[in-house]
């Protein structure tokens, strides 16, 4: 039990509150105020997930859902059926801390390239998974319209432009692993909320992305398949941006603030050679 | 008129008397029961709705919604909450109504849109189940403070941890919800685009999202202190302040909900509510 009063120190419960108003928020302002067709409300989930540890990850996510479903003067809406989703994203993250995906790794020369060449790599891969895989092609399952395939290799290609971008501006191949890490903990979101979006609400949670469940729908998908399809294109996209949004911040942080929490030390950039 | 609450130190016993806004309970047939009575009859509303398929479930729950409202008072409040829904059930119908997968009983055929009754049908459901959950959610939120639902909570023995991040949350989002329009003002200020391309809204993430975080995780590091200073992690149990009235016929409300809301999710899972409408 003691690996779990670890993730849950007092200044763990101090953090969630605020990682779960800040993912509330967050999603909130991203929504209104910039008017993305992005959620980005998964922003604290990840945070207490790196920091602290998987089950502190988890509890984070499913109470975010849950609270911002009941809360007072901003509650109601969608959110409260996906808090599953948002505990397996925050979970998730808490195994990214502990494999210390979220360290940066100040590198130069072939190494950083090598780096470049992997982060492209795992995003043309994952993107090709999605692209060449029997359940999206087969007519009888899915059978999406042609124009989702050409998105799915523009998306790719964008993303891998920017990861790649993101390595070299920064000398930190760290970049690499997030993005990976990002676009994974996406896929496995997407996976996850199309039977709930699916069974609960007929495939629609009145959000922009409707557009696209409808535009599956009408090229002949079934309502999972149409909520699968969406999902596969937002979250992705989503959870990789958030990711690294994470990994700025907790760069950004001194080595000080980062080792005070459970996984600090996973956090912390290497001491320079003397 | 101050009522006296007995606090219990040691073996001595100390009448002290607290002003009358501390333990004021709330008054109304509904209102006044249990706060976690009137949490677990919410969400038990909210699964049976969406367990119970077909017309039956959402159609039994809103009923029973509809009592309680009345039973509670509520009546215009509950405006907003229905208004609410609006953007999502619209969407629902729409999409369903006309774009229902195998569906062949057009309703009238008008171009390449053909609204079918099969659609209809399973529209008109699912927008029932939105509107009775969004109203068992609306009903708790109107009757129970969520200080008093806590506290209530944590006198049957939550864990201290789960109590606090529950209200702290709640008291944090507004905070946090007015700090975020602030940075967003201070970085419109400093030359922000939040209505140009998409690419460059994309930009402006970061300068929204940063800013939040670091001064929220700066208020982590002073709470943590001041909590631990005040003994958050000591053993044992805190006095309740404000005591809720409960009693055997709640009791066994709640435990006919539990055992009943379950019982009806594992028939609804194994087919045998098939027969139902």
């Amino acid at each position: 039990m003691s690996w779990l009063s670890r993730q849950f120190s007092t200044r763990v419960v101090v953090l969630i509150p605020v990682a779960i108003a800040i993912n509330i928020v967050l999603g909130y302002t991203v929504q209104t105020v910039l008017k993305l067709p992005i959620y980005l409300d998964s922003i604290g989930t990840i945070l207490v997930g790196v920091l602290a540890g998987p089950i502190a990850g988890a509890a984070t996510g499913a109470a975010s859902n849950l609270i911002w479903q009941y809360a007072p003067g901003i509650g109601g809406g969608t959110i409260g059926p996906f808090a599953i989703v948002a505990g397996v994203i925050g979970f998730l993250a808490g195994v990214w801390g502990y494999l210390g995906v979220f360290r940066p790794r100040p590198t130069s020369g072939a190494r950083l390239w090598l780096a470049v060449v992997v982060g492209v790599a795992i995003i043309l891969l994952l993107a090709s998974r999605i692209y060449n895989n029997p359940a999206y092609t087969d007519p009888n399952v899915g059978g999406y319209p042609d124009w989702v395939f050409t998105a799915a290799i523009a998306i790719a290609v964008v993303a891998s432009f920017a990861v790649a971008a993101f390595i070299l501006v920064r000398r930190d191949a760290a970049g690499a692993w997030v993005a990976a890490a990002g676009a994974l903990t996406g896929i496995v979101a997407a996976i996850l909320s199309a039977p709930i979006a699916a069974y609960v609400f007929g495939g629609v949670t009145g959000s922009g992305t409707d557009l696209i469940v409808a535009a599956l729908r009408q090229g002949g998908a079934d309502v999972y398949n149409a909520s699968l399809g969406q999902g596969l294109f937002s979250d992705p996209i989503d959870k990789t941006i958030t990711s690294f949004v994470v990994f700025i911040v907790l760069a950004s942080l001194s080595d000080r603030v980062l080792a005070r929490f459970p996984l600090g030390e996973r956090l912390v950039r290497p001491a320079p050679a003397a | 008129m101050a009522r006296s609450a007995q606090i219990i130190s040691g073996s001595a016993e100390i009448d002290v008397r607290l002003p009358d806004f501390v333990q004021r309970l709330p008054v109304g047939t509904y209102r006044r029961l249990n706060p976690t009575t009137k949490l677990v009859v919410a969400v038990s509303e909210a699964l049976v709705a969406f367990t119970v398929r077909g017309w039956t479930g959402p159609v039994a729950v809103l009923i029973v919604l509809a009592l309680t409202a009345i039973a509670a008072r509520t009546g215009r409040a509950l405006l907003p909450f229905l208004i609410a829904t609006i953007p999502l059930t619209a969407s629902i119908v729409l999409v369903n109504t006309f774009l229902f997968p195998g569906a062949t009983d057009p309703i009238f055929g008008i171009g390449p849109f053909t609204p079918t009754w099969t659609g209809l049908e399973a529209a008109l459901q699912a927008t029932l189940r939105v509107v009775a959950f969004a109203m068992s959610v609306a009903i708790l939120v109107l009757t129970t403070r969520p200080d008093d639902l806590v506290g209530d909570l944590e006198r049957r023995g939550a864990p201290r941890g789960v109590t606090f991040v529950i209200g702290a949350t709640v008291r944090m989002i507004p905070r946090i919800l007015q700090r975020a329009g602030e940075i967003a003002e201070a970085q419109r200020a400093r030359g922000l685009d939040t209505e140009g391309r998409i690419w460059r809204r994309l930009r402006g993430v970061l300068p929204l999202a940063a800013p939040l975080v670091f001064g929220s995780l700066n208020e982590v590091e002073e709470q943590t202190m001041a909590l631990e200073a005040r003994a958050f992690s000591a053993q044992g149990r805190r006095t309740p302040l404000r005591l809720f009235p409960d009693d055997g016929a709640q009791r066994a409300l709640r435990w006919t909900l539990v055992t009943g809301t379950a019982v009806l999710i594992v028939l609804s899972i194994v087919g045998r509510l098939a027969f139902l409408p």
